[in-house]
């Protein structure tokens, strides 16, 4: 009898502990947990100080020229000497510069890629710029100004970047939905870059109602 | 072996493990983390627990009929620290890295005080459901294409995987071998201890 209640309290536990890792059964893995609680609270992302692209490139704040422009953002991280992932996340972008043209929905939606390595300077941004064929006035590139605030900036949309021991990164890769007031709302995969702007152009129409 | 002495063993046992250096290494391969370390973790609890008084191991026995309740733990811990989320959190957060130290610890003296308790039936049972689950948990850290860790490469997964399927494969075999000595496995219905 006292081995079926020490049983039954470790069933509980195990119960209570396995939901808890899972959110409730849901997933197994951080980066579906993470996109799970991206959905449900949309967190705000903290400020971070940017550099563009380009000879001249100023230093500006994130948040506050997310807020300036009024667009909703898809966002991805990369960084220009990629040969993998990143290779994957620019033909997606491409994709989505072309989409956007397209439908005329430029003056709704825009694209930004992030760069996570120091060695990517103005330079090398635009010259990655310029071999993406990006327009400007959609897709703009920059690096993290502020080496302090990556850390945070990468852990708040869920980057994680191992170094891969031949100079290069290892990075999960994933296209972020941001809100003009810098809230976080949704991440969706490599592939589903479609769904992402579908996702972002609804709430456009929300947003502007 | 002197009970002191099975301390002795578990504390080096503990520190191969977890010593500082000792556990950045281990920790930071996937399979190093789960066929090395845990181990090494579940081995210092079974030692910790040879060294506990007589009294406090039959305190616990009077609640472990049969060792159900030390191998349920076992299992479930075993489960739990195959969860790829799980590994990620004990990477990132020491509040979970010490929770995976001591569950593994426990799970560990929980096995030294549950097997022999628990008899042939009982052991066979708990070692080929824990055979299965790892088994199927080693297929698909190779079979899927996504990185299920954050904080590990795909190769590493695969190679963990592989590490599961083979641990999946000897110790239901090294079981078989222990009861086939003992002359368990000649058809007799007599139950030995």
């Amino acid at each position: 009898m006292r081995t079926a209640v020490t049983c039954a309290l470790i069933l509980l536990l195990g119960l209570v502990t396995f939901s808890e890792v899972s959110a409730g059964f849901r997933v197994v893995t951080s980066e579906a947990a993470r996109r799970l609680d991206v959905r449900e609270h949309a967190p705000q992302i903290p400020d971070a100080m940017l550099a563009g692209a380009g000879a001249g490139a100023t230093a500006y704040s994130l948040r506050s020229e997310l807020a300036r422009d009024g667009r909703i953002a898809l966002v991805d991280f990369i960084y220009t000497r990629c040969e993998s992932v990143c290779s994957v996340l620019g033909t997606e972008f491409q994709q989505l510069q072309q989409d956007i043209r397209k439908q005329g929905l430029q003056d709704r939606v825009r694209l930004i890629s992030i760069s996570f390595d120091p060695e990517d300077d103005a330079d090398a941004l635009a010259a990655y710029a310029s071999r993406m064929h990006a327009d400007a006035s959609v897709w703009r590139f920059a690096s993290v100004a502020d080496p302090q605030a990556l850390r945070p900036l990468l852990d708040a949309f869920g980057i994680v970047v191992v170094p891969d021991g031949i100079g290069g990164f290892v990075h999960n890769a994933a296209i972020h939905t941001l809100m003009p007031d810098g809230r976080l709302i949704r991440i969706d995969d490599l592939g589903e870059a479609r769904i992402a702007l579908r996702s972002a152009l609804a709430h456009a129409e929300v947003a502007s109602r | 072996m002197s009970p002191r002495r099975f301390g002795f063993l578990g504390a080096a046992l503990l520190a191969a493990g977890t010593a500082p250096w000792l556990r950045t290494w281990l920790e930071a391969d996937m399979a190093r983390h789960m066929l090395v370390q845990f181990p090494l973790l579940i081995l210092a609890g079974a030692a910790f627990a040879s060294s506990v008084p007589p009294r406090m191991r039959m305190a616990i026995a009077a609640i472990n009929a049969h060792g159900l309740a030390g191998l349920l733990f076992c299992l479930l811990v075993s489960a739990f620290w195959m969860i790829p989320r799980a590994l990620d959190l004990a990477l990132l957060s020491p509040p979970v890295e010490l929770a995976k130290i001591s569950t593994l610890l426990a799970a560990g003296a929980a096995l030294q005080g549950s097997w022999r308790p628990a008899g042939v039936i009982v052991q066979t049972f708990f070692i080929g459901n824990w055979a299965w689950m790892s088994a199927v948990v080693g297929l698909l850290y190779q079979d899927l294409s996504t990185r299920l860790c954050n904080g590990y490469l795909l190769d590493q997964q695969v190679v963990a995987g592989r590490g599961l399927v083979a641990l999946a494969i000897l110790i239901p075999t090294a079981l078989v071998v222990v009861l086939a000595k003992r002359g368990m496995l000649l058809g007799n219905t007599s139950e030995v201890r």
